[in-house]
């Protein structure tokens, strides 16, 4: 779905080789995720992809379209919610609707079986500020899901958890992504993280951002069937790819310092 | 756990028993005479005055033509510079030529204290309330149309990107986050615009002005009516803390996430 981008950014006039042509490909349904050090670039992957950056080569396709500027096709789910504190969970939800132009009615009914998706419905008439971390991430997963777009971008949406809520948001994403079929494009900088929820995993290494290795992966589909997240962290072959996915982090990371 | 500073502890005995000993100490040097009558009336002179400008009004209008008539030019004044300072100031935080073309005049006007052009108002709109309402409107709108800018400005990036991955038209844009987000400051703006027309005002009737509240003063003053001039004082206090407490309530009501998130 998406293919073949080229760029460069500039900032304080000073050029920054942010991304150095980086292609991808994203399958329908397929759930990827970008992984790398802070400054890899990742980052500006999915800015490029949201269309809040312009690329300065290259393009970014969906669906066969260009994407030129932001759009309601691509939902961005953000490292801090950035929910409307003026507005109620369920306003917040439909905010993308009621930019649509749905009917109030309408709306309110979208919002409310998005916020059931994420467990969250006896808060629609609560205000965000009255939320908790973990419950305010949800609703910004349900309100990127309310205009109903074609990919899902999500820049570290847990980052700022505590492990334990953070491991029940990937076992819930993983819920919203095999009921509704999105295509995910995931950032993080764990690697467990990656491992468990992609099905295509991409390591990112910094100046310029390039990939630098890909992987297969198919924990999510067995976590999707068998609904046991422990016997998949524990079985042994969780443990050797991450590994090696941690090896390919810090060799690169020993290469740079080293180059440098 | 104790915080550091005063924390939430109540200070509103000590506030009580420190106006009781300033009337304490006002009552006891007029009584004494410890000052000349003619400077200090005493609180009982001070409470007949105000019976008597409720009553029977002073200066050729009653105590509701005085207090009416700053009201309404204040609240005039209010309205028109609200309507204009706010969208300008938006624009100002959003377009690059606005800020150039506003930013001149309002830096230039915005440090002169009112009073300054105050004769140039007269001359160019006369002594009526044109002036006055003139005077008022630039002295409030350069506060308001200022934090508005600032407030468009506080705007966070990440609600920005969030509204336009969500769809938002730049009108959209503008009405579902830029002007909510905004709207705090904007409202400490307006309170900060409201304390300056009143103090404007107050001087601007002082000078020239057959009815209100400064021109009671002044006229009491003129009369050496000390105990007149004390109410009069009184009276603006009252309308000054009022209008604050409404802002305060205004505040609460139209922005109770304020502080929050």
């Amino acid at each position: 779905m998406d293919r073949a981008s080229v760029w460069f950014a500039a900032r304080d006039g000073k050029p920054v080789h942010a991304l150095d042509r980086v292609s991808l490909d994203i399958p329908e349904g397929a759930f990827v995720v970008a992984l790398g050090t802070s400054g890899c670039g990742k980052s500006t992957l999915l800015n490029a992809m949201a269309g809040f950056l312009p690329l300065s080569s290259g393009a970014i396709t969906l669906n066969g379209h260009e994407v030129h500027g932001p759009g309601a096709e691509r939902g961005v789910v953000f490292q801090k919610d950035a929910l409307l504190p003026w507005k109620t969970v369920a306003e917040n939800v439909a905010l993308g609707l009621k930019f649509a132009g749905v009917g109030r009615k309408a709306r309110r009914e979208r919002a409310l079986s998005l916020l059931r998706l994420v467990g969250l419905q006896e808060f629609a008439n609560s205000a965000p500020y009255e939320l908790s971390g973990g419950m305010r991430q949800r609703v910004g997963i349900a309100r990127a899901l309310a205009p109903d777009p074609a990919i899902l971008l999500m820049d570290e949406p847990f980052g700022a958890l505590d492990s334990m809520t953070r491991e029940a948001m990937q076992e819930l994403l993983v819920d919203v992504w095999s009921r509704t079929g999105k295509q995910i494009f995931f950032i993080t900088h764990s690697i467990e993280e990656a491992l468990f929820l992609g099905t295509h995993l991409i390591v990112m290494s910094p100046r310029p951002g390039r990939i630098v290795a890909r992987f297969d992966l198919e924990f999510v589909q067995r976590f999707a069937r068998d609904r046991d997240a422990r016997a998949i962290k524990t079985a042994p072959e969780f443990p050797e790819l991450r590994d090696r996915v941690r090896a390919i982090v810090h060799q690169d990371e020993v290469y740079r310092s080293a180059a440098e | 756990m104790r915080g550091f500073g005063i924390g939430d502890r109540s200070t509103l005995p000590i506030s009580i028993l420190t106006a009781v000993v300033i009337v304490a100490a006002w009552w006891g040097a007029s009584e004494a005479r410890l000052v000349p009558h003619l400077f200090l009336p005493t609180p009982e002179e001070a409470v007949n005055a105000a019976i008597s400008f409720w009553r029977d009004g002073y200066a050729n209008a009653s105590m509701w033509e005085h207090v009416s008539a700053s009201l309404f030019r204040i609240l005039t004044a209010a309205a028109i510079a609200i309507a204009l300072g706010v969208p300008i100031g938006l624009f100002m935080g959003l377009s690059r030529w606005a800020k150039g073309v506003f930013d001149t005049p309002i830096e230039f006007y915005w440090p002169l204290p009112p009073l300054a052009y105050l004769p140039l108002m007269i001359i160019w709109l006369g002594i009526g309330e044109a002036s006055k309402i003139a005077l008022l409107t630039m002295a409030m709108f350069a506060p308001i149309a200022i934090a508005a800018q600032a407030g468009v400005r506080s705007v966070s990036l990440e609600r920005v990107n969030a509204a336009l991955s969500l769809g938002a038209t730049r009108f959209q844009l503008l009405r579902e986050v830029v002007l909510p987000s905004a709207l705090p400051e904007i409202l400490t703006g307006t309170r900060i615009a409201i304390g300056v027309g009143w103090s404007t005002l107050v001087a601007a009737e002082l000078i020239a002005a057959t009815q209100g509240i400064g021109h009671f003063v002044m006229s009491a003053s003129q009369f050496l009516a000390t105990d007149f001039v004390f109410v009069g004082i009184g009276v603006i206090a009252l309308c000054a803390f009022a209008f604050s407490f409404g802002m305060k309530m205004l505040e609460r009501w139209l922005v109770p996430w304020k502080g929050q998130s």
